[in-house]
């Protein structure tokens, strides 16, 4: 399988600050699913910051689908993005447009007809136990709402890599399996999915490779029959 | 129609209140400046048609009535065998004295105060005809006649006229240049207020094209409200300045008027306005937005 995201001594720093990633090396297949678990300031929004193209590495390189992002030019980033889903921590709805525009915004900037967009959009939200909410805006729902909508937002396009930050974190068991599944069920279909998370039992119970960070630096420990590659410094641990 | 729920809600933006205000004023300023240019365009217009064409003959009072008439149809006689002469005309008695009464008031027509004959002489440039020399060709036939050049004092005259045009046009200039200023400030506090919400947009795959069309919307419906805002504050000084042109006493200046096409030109500052906003707006954005990863 093709390498859909590939980072080389990759370092990151904001300003003059000490790094905050260090050396991270690692490459992800296309269609894998990984859990990225550390505690808290460990860098893991810093990496996904860097997955989804929010920031460029202060050293090293990062490639997505095949193609070196610094030398990319600003046009074709779009492109880029359109196939990458992102659910943010703080979920980042617009607090202006109802739920069912927040889960559309993805189909309307990429031009798809209005009339399938609704369908979709409909399935989706119906999908996340949100079919009597399409038309409340963000401010009005709860926090669970919220991520939800976040996280259908982050979906709707099928995108090819999935960034999720705890896209668990403020809903019920029944409705974190449920998303869970929706994950699952989209790296069938060939997804790679990246999970950020502190949840160690769902993680453990999904038994995924997991890209571990540990104040700035990455270890990498496969599962069974996944086979990774890891930074110098994670090859020791794993 | 969906197009409305893709927007940043600019509208709510405190930066929006105060910016068709701005504008407004601007316009009113361009109205005025661009209205005035070209009023003394006009005016400048009738001053050249002096310099480049005619010359002026003055024939001073005889002692009588009959003694004028002969000194002037001897003139106009001899006017004709000059070459560089294209034609020449008497000015009436009734024409002086018309001209004449913004300064000397009603004594300018009674036999009290007798005038000279004068002679509208107008002639080709090209032909080397001087002053001088129809000064010389004159002097011994008509005794006292003496011809006056107006492009003398006339030249330094439109001169001025037209340094005013300048600095007119100078001060649209800078009227443009500040609204521009204005909209990129506004633009970027814009940009600011919207930060993650434009994050957003670029995390889905937005191009920065579909960001900055609804910043460059925006700025087009802003400016098009100043801009009509501005053009109606501007109305009533334009027509209060028009009545007064026009009621001036007449030998004064020459006529000038804000005729339909100083009207239009101060109506096409609004759309105009509207377009550089726009325009500025969206290269606002664009550069801004390169900046982004």
């Amino acid at each position: 399988m093709a390498e859909v995201v590939r980072f080389e001594n990759v370092g990151l720093r904001y300003g003059l600050g000490p790094e905050v990633l260090q050396d991270i090396t690692f490459g992800l297949e296309a269609g894998s699913f990984h859990f990225l678990i550390g505690p808290s300031g460990a860098g893991k929004s810093s990496l996904l910051r860097l997955m989804y193209l929010a920031h460029l590495p202060t050293r090293g390189l990062i490639s997505l689908f095949g193609r070196d992002v610094s030398t990319l030019p600003h046009e074709q980033l779009p492109k880029i993005r359109r196939r990458i889903g992102v659910m943010f921590q703080d979920f980042r709805l617009l607090p202006h447009l109802t739920a069912f525009d927040n889960v559309a915004l993805p189909l309307r900037v990429a031009g798809v007809r209005e009339s399938e967009i609704r369908r979709h959009v409909e399935e989706l939200l119906t999908w996340v136990a949100l079919e009597n909410h399409m038309d409340v805006r963000p401010p009005t729902m709860s926090g669970g709402q919220q991520q939800r909508v976040a996280i259908a937002r982050a979906v709707i396009a099928r995108p090819k890599i999935l960034y999720a930050d705890e896209p668990t974190g403020n809903v019920d068991d029944r409705i974190a399996a449920r998303l869970m599944h929706l994950f699952e069920e989209l790296n069938k279909l060939g997804t790679t999915v990246i999970i950020a998370t502190h949840n160690e039992a769902m993680v453990r119970e999904l038994g995924r490779p997991i890209l571990k960070l540990n104040a700035g630096r990455l270890e990498i420990i496969p599962s069974n029959g996944t086979s990774l590659e890891s930074s110098p410094d994670a090859e020791e641990a794993v | 129609m969906r197009f409305r729920q893709l927007n940043l809600a600019l509208e709510k933006d405190d930066t929006n209140r105060f910016l068709p205000w701005l504008i407004a004023f601007m316009v009113l300023l361009a109205a005025l400046s661009i209205a005035g240019m070209l009023m003394l365009h006009q005016i400048s217009g009738v001053f050249e048609h002096g310099i480049q064409d005619t010359m002026t003959v003055q024939i001073p009072a005889g002692e009588n009535i009959e003694a004028d008439e002969k000194n002037v149809s001897e003139a106009l006689e001899a006017l004709k065998k000059v070459d560089g002469v294209l034609s020449s005309n008497r000015i009436s008695a009734g024409e002086i004295s018309r001209l004449l009464k913004p300064w000397l008031g009603e004594t300018a027509g009674s036999d009290g105060l007798p005038l000279p004959q004068i002679i509208d002489v107008e002639v080709d440039r090209s032909s080397n005809l001087t002053a001088e020399k129809l000064n010389d060709f004159l002097s011994p036939l008509i005794p006292g006649a003496t011809v006056d050049d107006h492009s003398v004092w006339l030249t330094s005259l439109v001169d001025t006229l037209h340094s005013t045009e300048l600095i007119a046009l100078s001060v649209v200039f800078l009227i443009t240049l500040a609204t521009i200023g204005t909209v990129v400030f506004t633009t970027r506090t814009g940009m600011g207020i919207h930060r993650q919400t434009i994050e957003v947009l670029h995390f889905v795959g937005a191009q920065d094209e579909f960001i900055a069309r609804q910043f460059a919307t925006r700025a087009f419906i802003v400016g098009l409200q100043g801009g009509i805002v501005g053009i109606l504050l501007a109305a009533p000084i334009l027509y209060l300045f028009d009545y007064i042109l026009r009621n001036l006493e007449e030998g004064l200046l020459p006529r000038a008027s804000l005729d339909i096409s100083i009207w239009i030109s101060v109506g096409v500052i609004v759309p105009a306005v509207a377009l550089i906003a726009m325009m500025t707006a969206r290269s606002t954005v664009l550069k801004t937005l390169k900046k982004m990863v």
